[in-house]
């Protein structure tokens, strides 16, 4: 699935957003760091919950290329499993810091934020846009990752974690 | 119209030319080397500039943020030095994708470069560690280096924002290669198998989770001292194994003790003789000790007496015959007999002397038909007999009868057997037969026929003596005396000897026979030598009798004997068997019988 260089054009210009600009993540460290707990969990909760359809998605659309890695396919499919794992392990989180009870499951976000309805395009056009998705997810994990090393850190030494 | 654009092409062209005669020209179109985020809240980007053209050129730096239009411009481009722009925290948004263009300008025009898309989060590269110390650490084992250093100050590592991995390289100054480790997210390292007296180099860097390494820090040098490496875990390991394999070596020979000992030090035979108590030995009575090896019945001193054979009993029956067969009582009676343990003496029937109650025994004969024989020890010379071999050694093969001279009798009767080839030549086995009268010997007689043996297979490197010969065989022709008067029962019966043929055949004829020849009238009174007279100094003179055939020599010696025993005061006898002997001697011609015993102690003497 490598993408040639010249096609990044085509992926940016064609306003190819991740799905995830919908919610207003701040962007920088300062910022990031004077959210508090709950926005921070919630967000992270958030950010896992949308990501689960798109990767059941992401599996059958690289099933369907002939030359797809196997690795690539075993990854995704990983991936998937752990998401779940992970979204239990929020919950939790939220129940044991917030107390809130809160459902777990992926029916919170909304359908029409999906634009992967059963449509199959052309090769070239499907990969393009699976090369797109996989790099939002990479960056929504990465949001996510930072976040939780946050809270980790705010668990261990709120003073330290502070902002200098 | 053809002329004017013809005309500006040629200008063209000629400013061109001059341009280039000048040496200006538009900016050559920058190149954006490299965006780095040091602590993922700031980022500079580099760029490189073309060419200038030969003209002052100016470059500005363009960033669009993903999803938006606003072009903006480089906040700073002091900060990061030359050719730089220096995004602040306020400018950098995380998870955003940048579009950066460098655009150069002079005064011929502006070149625009490659547009290039950055995510901070993506390009972070941390700065060097600091203040790295590596320190020579003395303990109870071999010294050390211990490197420890300090995160790069502008890293956020206390609040997570970034975690850092940290590496250190050490060498030699004269080393090719370095040897990198890995700490991990530790600010000190421990760093072994270092030479004594030699300098190092080291030197740490670190790398956020997602992002690049980053440089390497300033060389700090360490020196190791002159130290001796104990490899004490080398001689641990030769020490438990070398105990492990002496116990094994214990336990094995412990377990075979026996074979081992049995195979270094093999027993010794001692000394055995059958019958010898060491005991004994040690208590010092010597008596009990060599009384012990005696074996009773060897040497068969107590049945000594028994091969003097002072005669040859013969028994007499009407019907029974004597037969002595050397060859054929020999196998029987060894047949019977039990054979001996090996080394004992013979005894019994093997021996030289032959004893005759077990050769009785042995033999199983009939009641009445036994003969007593012995050997007979007629030897006239002893040497004879005595080269012959050794008397007293029995051979232990099946011939073992063919070396002695065993007489045995048995039942058979006219067996007339011949000493053959197979018997020992001394073996002499009086034969008894059944003699017919042809002989014009008186039934009553039995003739002793005086055979020379034969010489033997070679078992002897001389031949026998036949003039001389120690053993004769005797054939006896048991003529038919049963009218003799002779009981019919077992009895012992003397026979004397009447004469001897000039065939060497010894006539005898029993005691108890009334028809003796009137020659034995005189047999008593021969016996014993007359007394002439009586001297008055009481002194026996006795009667000497001047015609005798006997040898020369031995009469001489008995006379003088004689004379001896006649000067005597003392009315002792004086031994009157000498004298007898001088009278009878070898003489057997009917003046008496042949008293052996008498003979005996002269062949003592041989």
């Amino acid at each position: 699935m490598f993408v040639p260089y010249p096609l990044h054009v085509l992926i940016n210009q064609a306003g190819n957003t991740c799905h995830s600009k919908h919610i207003p993540i701040p962007t920088s460290k300062s910022e990031i760091q004077q959210i508090s707990d709950s926005w921070l969990l919630h967000s992270v909760l958030f950010l896992v919950q949308s990501w689960m359809e798109p990767l059941l998605y992401l599996q059958t659309t690289l099933d369907r290329y002939d030359d797809a890695p196997n690795a690539l396919l075993s990854k995704t499919k990983w991936v998937s499993d752990k998401l779940l794992s992970l979204e239990q392990g929020v919950v939790v989180l939220i129940r044991k810091m917030l107390d809130e009870g809160i459902m777990a499951s992926s029916t919170i976000f909304d359908h029409t934020q999906s634009p992967y309805d059963g449509q199959f395009p052309e090769v070239l056009e499907s990969v393009i846009r699976d090369y797109h998705l996989l790099t939002c997810f990479k960056k929504d994990t990465h949001k996510m990752e930072t976040f939780l090393k946050l809270l980790k850190c705010r668990q261990s030494n709120k003073l330290s974690c502070l902002p200098q | 119209m053809m002329r004017i654009s013809a005309a500006v092409l040629i200008l063209t062209l000629i400013a061109d030319l001059i341009s280039q005669a000048a040496g200006v020209s538009p900016p050559g179109k920058p190149r954006l080397t490299s965006c780095r985020s040091p602590e993922k809240e700031t980022f500079t980007c580099w760029w490189e500039p073309g060419d200038d053209g030969g003209l002052p050129t100016t470059y500005a730096l363009y960033y669009r943020l993903e999803n938006t239009e606003t072009v903006k411009e480089c906040p700073d481009y002091k900060t990061a030095g030359e050719n730089s722009c220096f995004f602040d925290k306020n400018a950098t948004s995380l998870w955003v994708n940048y579009n950066i263009t460098v655009v150069a300008t002079n005064a011929l025009g502006r070149n625009i470069s490659e547009p290039v898309e950055v995510d901070v989060v993506y390009i972070v590269q941390p700065n060097t560690p600091e203040n790295v110390k590596a320190v020579v650490i003395h303990e109870d084992r071999d010294p050390f280096v211990k490197v420890s250093w300090d995160k790069p100050r502008t890293a956020d590592t206390r609040s997570g924002w970034i975690t850092l991995h940290y590496q250190l390289r050490v060498k030699q100054e004269e080393d090719k290669e370095w040897v990198e480790y890995d700490a991990e997210r530790q600010k000190n390292y421990n760093v072994f198998s270092l030479h004594s007296d030699r300098e190092y180099m080291v030197q740490v860097r670190c790398k956020p989770d997602h992002g690049f390494w980053s440089e390497w820090t300033q060389t700090t040098y360490v020196k190791m001292p002159n130290y001796i490496p104990r490899e004490r875990s080398l001689w641990i390991m030769i020490t438990i194994f070398s105990v492990f394999i002496v116990f094994i070596l214990t336990w094995m020979l412990k377990v075979k003790h026996n074979s081992v000992k049995l195979c270094l030090l093999p027993p010794v035979p001692g000394p055995k003789i059958k019958g010898f108590d060491k005991q004994l030995l040690k208590s010092g009575k010597s008596e009990e000790v060599f009384n012990s090896l005696v074996i009773p019945g060897f040497p068969p001193t107590t049945d000594y007496d028994d091969l003097l054979v002072e005669y040859l009993e013969v028994y007499d029956n009407e019907e029974q015959e004597l037969v002595l067969d050397g060859k054929d009582l020999s196998e029987d009676s060894m047949k019977s007999k039990s054979p001996s343990d090996s080394d004992s003496g013979r005894g019994s029937c093997d021996s030289r002397t032959l004893l005759l109650d077990k050769c009785m025994e042995g033999s199983g004969n009939d009641q009445h038909n036994y003969s007593q024989h012995g050997e007979t020890s007629w030897a006239s010379s002893s040497e004879c007999s005595e080269s012959q071999g050794s008397p007293g050694s029995p051979e232990s093969t099946d011939g073992r009868m063919k070396t002695w001279p065993v007489v045995f009798s048995s039942p058979q009767p006219h067996h007339h057997y011949q000493v053959g080839a197979t018997k020992p030549a001394y073996h002499s086995v009086p034969e008894i037969l059944k003699h017919s009268p042809s002989h014009a010997i008186p039934s009553n007689y039995h003739q002793l026929y005086l055979q020379d043996i034969p010489p033997q297979e070679g078992r002897f490197t001389k031949p026998p003596c036949r003039h001389s010969q120690s053993y004769n065989q005797f054939n006896m022709d048991n003529v038919d005396i049963s009218e003799a008067g002779v009981p019919p029962s077992r009895s012992l019966e003397y026979v004397e000897v009447q004469r001897v043929n000039p065939e060497n055949i010894l006539l005898l004829r029993p005691l108890s026979d009334p028809n003796r020849e009137p020659e034995g009238s005189d047999r008593i009174d021969e016996d014993y030598s007359k007394v002439k007279e009586v001297t008055s100094n009481n002194t026996l003179l006795l009667q000497r009798e001047t015609s005798h055939q006997v040898v020369n020599d031995y009469s001489q010696d008995f006379e003088s004997y004689a004379d001896q025993c006649t000067a005597q005061q003392t009315p002792h006898p004086c031994k009157p068997v000498m004298t007898q002997l001088h009278s009878q001697d070898m003489r057997v011609m009917g003046n008496g019988y042949v008293d052996t015993t008498v003979l005996m102690p002269l062949y003592k003497q041989f």
